[in-house]
């Protein structure tokens, strides 16, 4: 069974991009070319993980959100709110203080969606007594589920079949507002996301039909209205009297916290490049005898998010303050945490399941194997003509891309610039005709600069 | 298609290159992943035999449309006796590749395992000869 639901968050804004390729060298899955001038992002490989945005010197890389001005102007709004936002302020300001000017934006009431980790912790020790495919891999990052997905097919059955916290946190809030509430009021729920893997996730989730969640907000934006309300207001000061969730579940989303909740040989792997290092050798029989694999796409996890404005290791730095307040303040209180959400464990925990993750096809070559293998022949072929250097003039990040390019029908042997010169000296090619080849790829009037 | 890739005997930090080439070639085609994770471990528990015991040795793939067929041909010390090495547990690796977290005798059960078709022959003083079939 495959996954073909190729929804995507990361765009490219055309009248911005000038096909400068930075972004396809960095693409960990090999999904852009340079088509035309401008960069393309082949559906069926990419994973949202945004280290094409955080490279494009023209800002022409977008992750495409629901936004502010899409929250509902009546019913019942509530904005979920991860840790690492309030990790973006300084600490002059409280978390009650940040979280009540999210709520002026336009929201009936602010959820901290770490309050669902809690309820995660419990289900991981059932979990780890349970007879399933070790190691488990975590679930909570999206970007890493469908890397997985496109690039490690044979270990999509060892990822926990455990909704994420937003997606927990917002079916606590409607089973609460169902239990509570007489009128049939609307609810809309708009989660405040560090990245683009979420607002995929929040969008089309892997497993489940539909998301809780109604609409996807980018942290950036709410950061910039959030900061206004902040610097304006009068009266700081505001501050919690009781521990609302156990204080080290605000450091879930970074690295190294969730790791420590699940008995066993377990390890916290942060970064897009160590995890996929980690994963080939893992899916390649290296590795052995793990239970289980705390993996975050970025560099200090969701700290590190691509929509988050403040520096990673400032957020961190302030979320370790904030566990130790919630620490301080849930000793004061006899060791005891008040966390609504935990009253509900029992219903959420039949509805925290999803189905099982299966891979997508970005890496097949042919659905029928002898018509693959036939083009894997081609590929090598190919690959003895092309130098080697990845150079990426081709428009494709590396000659092995080419290669598969050439196979698929999208590109031609003449794309590389190395070819080219032996086709022209070989009289098999002129100037002119190469000259059209580059302006197919890099964009007409690319190489007039007199 | 054919492919053969050279194993140098105790170069354990390159160990498993080979087969994780191997396995990223078959991840290409619509077999399923399961089938693709046993071919990868039967492939480098077999690549690290090489590696732990021999010289050297080659590895020599054949890729059918319905079929993946591995013969791995070392020279070497060899084996003994076949049937106790395919035995759990069994190991006669030396206290160094021990040391390095090799060598605990669940090689050869693990690649039948994880293979539809094995093939082991050896002459002492000589080498080993191990064919791994799976097929798709």
């Amino acid at each position: 069974m495959k996954d073909r639901n190729y929804t995507h968050s990361i765009q490219i804004d055309l009248n911005k991009c000038i096909g400068c390729s930075h972004c396809m060298r960095v693409c960990s899955t090999q999904a852009i070319r340079i088509v035309e001038g401008h960069a393309l992002i082949q559906p069926e490989r990419c994973i949202d993980c945004g280290e094409c945005y955080r490279v494009c010197p023209q800002r022409a890389i977008y992750a495409r959100d629901d936004g502010l001005k899409s929250v509902e102007k009546s019913g019942s709004r509530i904005a979920l709110v991860p840790s690492v936002f309030i990790g973006q302020f300084s600490s002059e300001y409280s978390a009650t203080q940040v979280l009540n000017a999210v709520k002026q934006l336009g929201f009936d009431e602010v959820f901290e969606v770490e309050h669902a980790v809690d309820f995660i912790k419990e289900v991981y020790k059932t979990l780890a007594v349970e007879d399933l495919p070790r190691p488990l891999i975590s679930s909570y990052c999206p970007a890493v589920v469908r890397l997985i997905q496109v690039k490690y097919p044979s270990l999509t059955h060892n990822i926990v079949r455990l909704k994420a916290p937003h997606d927990i946190a917002a079916i606590y809030l409607r089973k609460s507002k169902k239990r509570e509430s007489t009128q049939n009021s609307n609810i809309y729920i708009y989660y405040i996301t560090p990245c683009a893997a979420k607002i995929v996730a929040a969008l089309s989730p892997v497993g489940e039909d539909k998301s809780a969640i109604d609409g996807t907000i980018n942290m950036t934006e709410v950061f910039n209205r959030t900061s206004a309300i902040l610097i304006g207001e009068k009266n700081p000061g505001m501050h919690k009297t009781i521990a609302n969730m156990s204080p080290d579940s605000v450091n879930w989303s970074l690295s190294g916290t969730e790791k420590k909740y699940f008995s066993g040989r377990s390890l916290a792997i942060d970064g897009i490049e160590n995890v996929i290092q980690f994963l080939e050798k893992l899916e390649s029989g290296h590795i052995k005898d793990i239970d289980f694999l705390e993996m975050r796409a970025c560099d200090q996890g969701c700290a590190g998010g691509i929509l988050c404005p403040g520096n990673r290791f400032l957020t961190v730095e302030r979320l370790e303050q904030r566990q130790k307040r919630l620490e301080k303040l849930k000793s004061q209180n006899g060791g005891e945490v008040v966390n609504p959400l935990m009253d509900f464990s029992e219903v959420l925990l039949s509805y925290s399941g999803v189905d099982p993750v299966y891979p997508r096809d970005g890496l097949l070559l042919d659905d029928d194997i002898e018509k693959a293998l036939i083009k894997l022949q081609r590929i090598n072929r190919l690959q003895s003509y092309l130098p080697g250097f990845d150079c990426g003039a081709c428009g494709a990040p590396g000659c092995r891309n080419l290669a598969e390019d050439i196979v698929k029908g999208k590109a031609t042997i003449s794309h590389c610039v190395f070819v080219q010169r032996i086709m022209e000296k070989n009289y098999k090619l002129s100037p002119d005709q190469a000259f059209i080849v580059i302006e197919k790829i890099w964009g007409k009037g690319r190489l007039n600069k007199l | 298609m054919k492919m053969q890739y050279f194993i140098q005997g105790g170069d354990f930090s390159a160990g498993g290159r080979a087969s994780t080439e191997v396995k990223s070639i078959i991840k290409q085609f619509n077999i399923s992943p399961d089938k693709i994770r046993r071919i990868a471990i039967a492939l480098y528990e077999a690549e690290m035999n090489v590696v732990a015991h021999a010289f050297k040795g080659k590895m020599d793939v054949d890729l059918r449309p319905e079929y993946i067929r591995v013969v791995f041909l070392d020279e070497g010390p060899g084996i003994e006796d076949i049937d106790k090495a395919m035995e759990e547990g069994f190991s006669t690796a030396s206290d160094e590749v021990r040391q390095m977290g090799f060598g605990a005798g669940m090689g050869l059960p693990n690649i039948k395992k994880n293979c539809d078709e094995m093939l082991l022959s050896s002459i002492p003083g000589k080498g080993t000869r191990l064919e791994i079939k799976v097929i798709f």
